[in-house]
């Protein structure tokens, strides 16, 4: 019934045996012991299990494992500056109070990363448009916003993603 | 999620050929039991709701043929392989230039993470959010044939007004398909019986007494190719939607309009209306009202008068016909005014 | 420093970024679902498709059949094993889903399967087919079959209609009158984090790992429920997804969880999917309002009834009952209120995020409002016409009010000023642009609570105390408490919280958690100064020998009087030890002589705003503006300003952070937040994030929150208002309002919709 599945996850190669209907999502929660993706809604609702495949931001609850075979994922566990310094856009967010009850949070940065990547100087239209796919019940989305634009503006400046 | 085969073959006609060969080939394509996935955001969403529960998914997503995933722009129009994923398209140079409508309706759709993994083909043929579709404890005639329709007397402020059967009232939710309406797009499909290509306003099929007949594509058949003609008025096409939050919602209603004015007068329209109809819906009556003449407020709110004519509203949907009439009066003003 | 951490103003702490930020942007925070737990087997539950009536059979071969399934509880398999869960402040319900066969709403539990994997366990539950003998069911006003009932004695939260002077004498005299009816929908939490629950027995004692705001109060009533004593219970919840209220009372499933684990000899754990969420979870229930209110043409007035209908379940008497705030907010003469609960086949509802005043604070601004144009009055005239320092209802001061001051400072970060009084007067291109305003206000409460703090000669700060993070920033303010009480920075202090064998908290609701929590922290920090203290000025050849106690402070790890100082470290080491540890109890003014034992218990006893000598409110003023198509009537807020005053603030950035969230909720709340029902099945139709709407990052445009400076001692002893509940409350109103302006359409039933103004 389980398949082997090889893909990169945050840069380190990995080999697993899965079943065919689990998704991404589990597959990273349960084999990969990567629990910092979330499951806020499962069905593809929420963007909380945003992460980024090939170089594009996906809702893992809606890729089946095996759909990722050779693919490179890129989850919250792998974003750092250095051991133990956070990432620019995890920086910005703790400094703006992007992160209230937290569990939106993970999936907001990855989705920030991929827009930032693709385009670093973004208006605050654009980042409100494409981040819409991530709900954040405590509302913080002015905060969410303005952390995003200050990554911004500090990628300009010469720092990198 | 039940349990499932699952199938990466290599190229198209293998693909076709493994859903041929199948007991239950003759079944209409949602209910069979082996099911094509290409971005599979749709599959996985309805596998996980026991909505459709196949028992074989036969990933396309790989398939080598490069025209799949080709952005084809040449004189003669625009030619999408049906792989192409819906961010690409809404990216490409071309498309946001020559034909907006497209652009607007992609970006429009759904969220970012969506629109990188679901392809154009997939898009086309997604199924309706219809609550109680989605819901398999309700009864409905989409999902398991005969069971009846529990949207007709319930809460049906998202569902159609028009094209709208006794068996079945559940909104085509897309925003793509509206515009390659407007632009008179046309599909190429595969199968093992060959190709052919349908004029992409045939591809769809009206409920009537088969709600779960949804298209005119056999289970074994699949869409390669949209192609959409260059013409006079692709430029000057435009899409509005109207939901109740500002992004990552499904359309109350949305309207595409192409438009090809000479000197203030209206030499050709096409106009597809959204989120108000079973399936993509093409306003011809509203065309032909507004053929030769000037376009103005008024002479809009005549052609959305048409248009709703033979609309159907149940109880809490009568709404969607005074908000699609306005939303067409809308759309054909801000087309009108676009500067191209 | 940025927009997200405000300048201090006075009595406001410092805006120190969260203690727990960075597990937060990380990952690193670890959500009940998130442990690993070895040998962890999953469940699924199966529900009613039906909301009223009996199950007769449930037919479960083809689930067993599936491979990896290892249990089946259902209807029976808990009698002798399992107490019925109970109805109250820690049980959200009586409805005791296995112990009888009898259904009371929609999607009510009616089996448990457990399975190896979640995959397996969701498969078999879709194969699991109940028969049933159904009934037709009412699904809330208007349905056949519904009972009325007075709330008043109905839930001892209730005891009676707040009332004052001669309703119908002054009614009579009114010049201006408005006579109106208003409604609120159905709502529910949906907080991101998915409910779930994780037990895991080991010689006979359970842990439960659950998103909880009452870890005690849970750890109680589970104990109760499972037959075991307190101490073999420990429910653990450290960091929460989000809770407005949700996870205040314990639904039955938590229960049934760790009683699946103990039968299995394994631990279970059940993430509830979103959809089940609406019906084994609470939501807010709909409410209906009657307003009458009288003026005098210089805009005084001087009657002013509110009867109010709220929705609850056959069983259990869930009271909202918010006439004890609108009756008090202004000065209006004579008072007289009512309200009602009408019983239907639905599931239980209970607190939601200002529970009380959403709706009816959103009927009595929304009158505030027509009674403004009825009079042809500014509404923030109106508003200070009739401001008082005294309420009406028992004639007693208010500790502080500042209402008045945040009209004053919001309407001019606004720009009030600009708005042009007539009907769709302000436009933009093809938007009708609308301008409102409306009173935010939200009760002071505080509640017993207890900490435990140890501060280490390295200076080091440990705070303990059973609240629960649940996106507040409590963790953050606790911290803040202690250095500041114990004069060392922010960083040195660490705060556990979120587990039941910590010293106890009160129920994180009510916006009671900063007040209480830092009076506790604070009474400990004192005592542990009391010591140091001590130590220093007693006999020995230290720089503040001789002193009087009361003439020492502490700052920055030194003892200080004056120009003299000593070392936090030298005066432990004189006292021989390398740490202090002091536990605290603190219970509010007026409480109970049984107050802390009764909170070890799990019991409640929260003291009330509108209790005691003052009586205690929050409040906010909140501008909105807002867009609307001239053709096709979506409604946009571009937007928003509000202006609150809640004593002292412990921390500007959370502070700002809850109240523009709060302000935020509010929009979701105007425009948006609706649990749609299917009336003849008495069943919810929209349940998930895609058809139940709420705000996302592209409705927000531009929101302003202004902290308005306010001093107020009454209140307790950290003299802090709790301010979590408080941005939402005014925002609908103002929305509503702002609408108007724009189009001269007065829509009194929420939400606002589209086909509401076409």
């Amino acid at each position: 019934m389980k398949r082997l599945v090889s893909m990169t996850v945050n840069g380190e190669e990995i080999e697993l045996a899965i079943p065919p209907y689990r998704t991404l999502l589990d597959v990273l929660r349960n084999e990969g012991r990567l629990t910092g993706t979330k499951k806020g809604c499962d069905v593809g609702d929420c963007g909380a299990c945003t992460v980024i495949m090939d170089g594009s931001p996906v809702n893992s609850c809606l890729v089946l494992g095996i759909e990722a075979e050779g693919a490179t994922i890129e989850t919250i566990e792998g974003q750092h500056a250095g051991p133990d310094l956070p990432h620019l856009i995890q920086e910005k967010f703790m400094d703006h109070g992007g992160a209230q009850c937290g569990f939106c949070t993970p999936g907001i940065i990855m989705m920030t990363k991929a827009l930032l990547k693709e385009n670093p100087n973004p208006t605050e239209s654009e980042v409100r448009f494409a981040i819409a796919g991530n709900i954040c019940r405590c509302t913080g989305y002015a905060k969410i916003v303005d952390a995003v634009l200050a990554a911004a503006e500090d990628l300009r400046k010469g720092r990198t993603l | 999620m039940r349990p499932f085969g699952f199938e990466r073959p290599e190229t198209l006609e293998r693909a076709a050929g493994i859903v041929a060969a199948r007991e239950d080939r003759a079944a209409p394509p949602p209910l069979s039991s082996a099911q094509f996935i290409a971005g599979g955001t749709n599959m996985a969403d309805y596998m996980k709701l026991g909505v459709m529960r196949p028992n074989l998914l036969v990933d396309i997503g790989r398939l080598a043929d490069p025209g799949l995933r080709r952005i084809a722009a040449s004189p003669d129009g625009i030619r999408l392989g049906a792989l192409v994923r819906m961010s690409e398209a809404e990216e490409n140079a071309d498309i946001r230039i020559g034909y907006p409508v497209i652009a607007e309706s992609l970006q429009q759709a759904a969220s970012q993470q969506i629109r990188n993994m679901a392809s154009l083909g997939g898009n086309i043929l997604q199924r309706t959010r219809c609550e109680y579709f989605r819901d398999i404890s309700w009864a409905c005639n989409k999902r398991d044939p005969g069971s009846g329709c529990a949207a007709m007397d319930g809460f049906n402020r998202q569902h159609a007004v028009l094209g709208v059967s006794d068996r079945c009232i559940a909104t085509y939710h897309g925003d793509f398909a509206q515009a390659l309406i407007a632009l008179d797009a046309s599909v190429e499909t595969q199968s093992p019986r060959g190709g052919r290509t349908m004029a992409f306003s045939e591809l769809h099929r009206l409920p009537g007494e088969t709600p779960h007949v949804e298209t005119q594509l056999m289970a074994d058949e699949l869409i390669t190719l949209i192609d959409i003609p260059a013409k006079p008025w692709a430029r000057r096409s435009h899409y509005l939607k109207i939901r109740d939050r500002q992004s990552y919602a499904f359309a109350v209603a949305s309207v595409a309009v192409v438009l090809d004015l000479e000197d203030g007068a209206v030499r050709d329209v096409r106009i597809a209306l959204g989120g108000l109809a079973t399936v993509p819906w093409r306003a011809q009556e509203a065309e032909d009202e507004l053929k030769g003449g000037p376009l103005d407020e008024r002479t809009a709110g005549r052609a959305a008068e048409a248009a709703f004519a033979g609309a159907m509203p149940r109880e809490h949907n009568a709404f969607k016909i005074s908000l699609g009439r306005q939303a067409l009066v809308r759309a054909l003003l801000e087309t009108r005014d676009m500067r191209v | 420093m940025n927009e997200a951490a405000p300048l201090p103003k006075g009595n406001m702490g410092e805006p120190v970024a969260r203690i727990d930020a960075r597990l937060k942007v990380t990952g690193d925070a670890r959500y009940p679902a998130d442990l690993p737990v070895r040998d962890v087997a999953h469940a699924v539950l199966v529900t009613s498709p039906i909301a009223r009536g009996r199950l007769t059979q449930l037919h479960t071969e083809a689930a067993r059949a599936v491979p990896g399934v290892l249990d089946i509880i259902a209807a029976g398999d808990v009698d002798g094993e399992l107490e019925r869960p109970q109805f109250g402040n820690s049980g959200s319900t009586s409805i005791a889903p296995l112990h009888d066969r009898r259904i009371w709403h929609d999607g009510q539990i009616v089996a448990l399967v457990v399975a190896e994997t979640f995959e397996a366990a969701s498969e078999a539950a879709a194969l699991v087919r109940a028969d049933f003998q159904a009934e037709e069911p009412s699904s809330g006003f208007g349905s056949p079959g519904i009972e009325i009932i007075p709330a008043a004695g109905a839930s001892p939260l209730y005891p009676e209609n707040p009332e004052a002077g001669d309703f119908d004498a002054a009614w009579a005299t009114a010049e201006i009158s408005i006579d109106e009816t208003y409604s609120t929908p159905t709502q529910h939490h949906n907080p991101m984090e998915l409910f779930s629950t994780t037990a895991s027995w080991f010689d006979g004692d359970v842990t439960v790992n659950e998103s909880s705001q009452n870890v005690t109060g849970w750890k109680n009533t589970l104990a109760r429920q499972l037959k075991v004593d307190p101490e073999h219970v420990r429910v653990v919840s450290p960091y929460v997804g989000g809770a407005f209220g949700s996870r205040g009372p314990m639904t039955p499933r938590t229960a049934i969880i760790a009683h699946a684990a103990r039968r299995l000899g394994r631990p279970v754990r059940c993430v509830v999917t979103r959809k089940q969420a609406y019906t084994t979870q609470t939501y807010r229930a709909e409410t209906r309002h009657h307003i009458r209110m009288g003026a005098m043409k210089d805009g005084r007035i001087v009657a002013f009834r509110h009867e109010g209908w709220e929705l609850t379940s056959r069983p259990d008497n869930y009271v909202v009952g918010g006439t004890g705030t609108t009756a008090r907010m202004y000065g209006y003469g004579a008072v007289e209120t009512k309200v009602s609960l009408v019983k239907a086949d639905r599931n239980t509802p209970s607190y939601m995020r200002s529970p009380p005043e959403t709706p009816y604070v959103y009927a009595l601004e929304n009158a505030m409002d027509e009674m403004a144009v009825a009079l042809a009055m500014d509404p923030v005239e109106f508003r200070r016409v009739n401001d008082t320092m005294t309420e009406p209802i028992e004639g007693k001061p208010f500790s502080s009010r500042s209402l008045m001051e945040c009209y004053d400072q919001a309407a001019e970060a606004f720009g009030w000023n600009r708005r042009t009084r007539g009907i769709g007067s302000m436009r933009d291109g093809d938007w009708l642009v609308g301008m409102g305003c409306a009173t935010a206000v939200y009760p002071t409460n505080v509640a017993p609570c207890t900490a435990r703090v140890r501060l280490t000669a390295d200076g080091r700060i440990r705070v303990q105390s059973g609240s629960h993070e649940i996106g507040t920033g409590i963790r953050t303010v606790a911290a803040q408490m202690a250095a500041e009480r114990l004069g060392a920075p922010f960083w040195s202090v660490e705060v556990e919280m979120g587990d039941s064998s910590l010293p106890p908290a009160p129920v994180s609701g009510g916006s009671t958690s900063t007040a209480s929590v830092c009076s506790a922290v604070m009474k400990a920090c004192d005592a542990i100064r009391a010591r140091l203290f001590h130590a220093a000025v007693t006999a020995n050849d230290g720089p503040l020998s001789g002193l009087a106690p009361a003439d020492l402070g502490i700052a920055d790890g030194r003892i200080v009087a004056g120009a003299r100082v000593e070392a936090v470290a030298n005066a432990m080491e004189r006292m021989g030890v390398g740490e202090i540890e002091e536990y605290a109890e603190f219970a509010p003014e007026g409480s109970s002589a049984d107050a802390i034992a009764n909170l070890y218990k799990g019991k409640l006893e929260m003291r009330m705003g509108e209790e005691g000598a003052k009586v205690k409110y929050a409040f906010g003023a909140e501008f909105v503006e807002v867009r609307i198509h001239r053709l096709t009537r979506e409604t946009r807020v571009s937007r928003l300003v509000g202006a609150f005053a809640a004593g002292r603030i412990m921390n500007p950035r959370t502070a700002r952070s809850q109240l523009m969230g709060g302000m935020i909720w509010g929009v979701g709340c105007a425009l948006h937040e609706a649990t749609e029902m299917d009336r003849h099945s008495a069943r919810y139709v929209n349940t998930d994030l895609q058809d139940y709407l709420v705000p996302v990052n592209a409705d927000i445009q531009d929101v302003k929150v202004i902290l308005v400076e306010e001093k107020d001692t009454d209140v307790n002893p950290a003299g802090v208002k709790g301010l979590g509940e408080l941005g939402n409350v005014g925002t609908p109103a103002a929305v509503a309002s702002a609408v108007y302006h724009a189009t001269g359409k007065r829509i009194r039933d929420l939400p606002i919709r589209i086909e509401d103004l076409l």
